[in-house]
């Protein structure tokens, strides 16, 4: 059974504008490392964050460890969501936290209110927030503010993050896009490893071509919110690349 | 966007581009016409005599020397005199105090992108800040003076009201130009609106908020002179009587005093606000 079944889904971002994506069907299962491909403005972001409804889709269905995601209240979608990493492009960390507080926060799901606010963690977080500082190699910057980190350093504290929330499920948003290019293959290195390590699923919109068939055994194509290619990556010909990214030219 | 439009040929016109596009520089002059035309009228209305308004500097500083002159300094060191400036103290630190603690909470709910609720937090918090902004610090030291009597107690109460209104407003702009990035990864990681305030929210303007607070105690401290002069406790109670019995040289003193008063709080909170902005870029 697939881990993540999306049907026909659709969102226009005001009921008056464009339909941004126009009936996408996909499956990921367990085992994928699944990248999502197109060019600028194709929808890729859109869909990543409609999976755990950042984005509220306007239509069809997404069904995620078996549950209607589009049914859920407020607080069953904050249950799911701590399912589900997340990692951006432009991390997205508190730039004024320290690098412990910002991974401790992967945990915010699981912590109580009270807790959260007198930041009283339980200590079993905070030894794996710095199992997992130390596996991603930021075992020297535990303190230190998250601003005073390279964007490398950076994106692996946003690694670590999505990791303590043990989730079943990564989505990852163009997570190489702000770094060059030798980081760039590290960080998806890195990212490879932990996802077969804890087993994890990952959906992953990626600019770089190159990359995502280095990385990925799956790729989804898109094109202007309609799926233009769906397959294992080494079906995918130097035909369908050009048919997706056909749109370029404007 | 389909292939079609690309390959349709479109007759080739050649771009225009003007500064000022009909329609919206027609509104925008008419718009500013209009408000001069009304300050004009104001003018007008107000009956305004050049010769009086120039006649009256002259006046008002033959005044100030014959009736307002010498101060009477010894005054000032009056016990209860000072007794009234501390209390006036305390009053604008406790109202200062209180007003920050509460427009913290509204400032959350009414601020629109972190806000607890849009329909139920978002118009309760903006009421309330709006409430207190709408009434001024005057009329609330009335109501409250009328309500529970006289004394420094209507008085904190009045400031309290007047801090939540100003502090409240510039949290709250405050919290919404902060960036929302990391507060949309913290929601994805489950975490509740509270969660998001604590850790998204204030780590971003805790030090804007504490440069407001500050500044929220400095106007406070200003009210905080008039609200006596209408019951709410502190010097201007003493301000209040020294006018009604025409003791102009008392009066003088108390206002000098209130200007050196008002001065060293604003010579206080700048240095402290200059110290937090070079924190700020740190
Ligand atoms: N918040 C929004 N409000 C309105 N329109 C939006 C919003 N976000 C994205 N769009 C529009 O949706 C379309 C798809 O955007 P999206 O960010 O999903 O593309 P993308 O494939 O991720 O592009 P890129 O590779 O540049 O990141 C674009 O036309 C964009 O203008
Ligand atoms: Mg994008």
């Amino acid at each position: 059974m697939p881990v993540l079944e999306v049907r026909d889904l659709r969102v226009r971002y005001n009921n008056t504008g464009p339909e941004i994506l126009r009936g996408l069907d996909f499956s990921v299962e367990a085992s994928d490392f699944c990248a999502v491909i197109g060019p600028s403005g194709a929808g890729k972001s859109t869909l990543i964050r409609c999976i755990n409804r950042l984005v509220e889709p306007s239509g069809g269905s997404i069904t995620l460890f078996g549950e209607d995601m589009l049914a859920l209240n407020a607080r069953d979608l904050r249950r799911m969501r701590r399912r589900i990493g997340m990692i951006f492009q432009e991390f997205n960390l508190v730039n004024r936290m320290s690098v412990m507080d910002n991974v401790l926060s992967g945990r915010l799901g699981y912590t109580g209110s009270l807790r959260s606010v007198f930041r009283l963690f339980p200590r079993e977080d905070v030894e794996k927030a710095l199992e997992l500082l130390a596996r991603v190699g930021l075992s020297d910057h535990v303190n230190k503010r998250a601003d005073a980190l390279s964007g490398g350093q950076r994106q692996r504290v946003g690694i670590a993050r999505a990791l303590m929330q043990q989730p079943d499920l990564l989505l990852l948003d163009e997570p190489t896009s702000a770094l060059d290019p030798k980081i760039s293959r590290d960080v998806m290195s890195l990212i490879r490893d932990l996802a077969r390590e804890f087993d994890v699923p990952v959906l992953c919109n990626i600019h770089d071509v190159q990359l995502a068939t280095e990385f990925c055994n799956r790729i989804i194509g898109l094109q202007d919110g309609i799926k233009k290619f769906d397959g294992p990556t080494e079906t995918m010909q130097k035909a369908n690349m050009e048919e997706i990214y056909a749109m370029e030219v404007l | 966007m389909s292939s079609q439009d690309m390959n349709t040929p479109r007759p080739a016109a050649p771009p225009q581009w003007t500064r000022f596009p009909f329609p919206e520089t027609l509104i925008r002059y008419s718009a500013l016409l209009g408000v001069l035309v009304f300050l004009a009228w104001s003018v007008h209305f107000l009956n305004l005599d050049l010769q009086r308004v120039l006649g009256a500097f002259p006046r008002l500083g033959a005044i100030l020397a014959d009736r307002y002159f010498p101060p009477e300094l010894g005054f000032i060191l009056d016990q209860r005199f000072l007794m009234s400036v501390l209390n006036t103290i305390q009053m604008s630190i406790l109202g200062g105090a209180f007003g920050v603690l509460l427009a913290i909470p509204l400032a959350w709910f009414a601020s629109h992108n972190v806000t607890l609720h849009r329909w139920i937090f978002y118009p309760f918090g903006r009421l309330s800040i709006m409430g207190c902004r709408a009434i001024h610090e005057t009329i609330w030291t009335i109501l409250f003076v009328t309500v529970i009597g006289f004394g420094m107690f209507a008085g904190v109460l009045a400031l309290t009201m007047f801090c939540i209104g100003f502090a409240g407003k510039l949290f709250s702009d405050e919290i919404e130009a902060i960036d929302m990035k990391p507060v949309e990864a913290l929601r994805s990681t489950g975490a509740g609106p509270l969660q998001v305030f604590v850790f998204g929210v204030l780590p971003q303007v805790k030090i804007a908020f504490v440069g407001i607070s500050i500044y929220t105690w400095d106007v406070a401290f200003r009210a905080a002179t008039v609200v006596g002069f209408f019951g709410g406790g502190g010097m201007g109670w003493y301000l209040q009587r020294a006018t009604y019995e025409l003791q102009s040289t008392r009066v003088a003193a108390i206002l000098l005093t209130i200007i050196a008063l008002v001065s060293i709080s604003e010579v206080v909170s700048g240095w402290l606000r200059q110290r937090l902005a070079g924190e700020r870029l740190a």
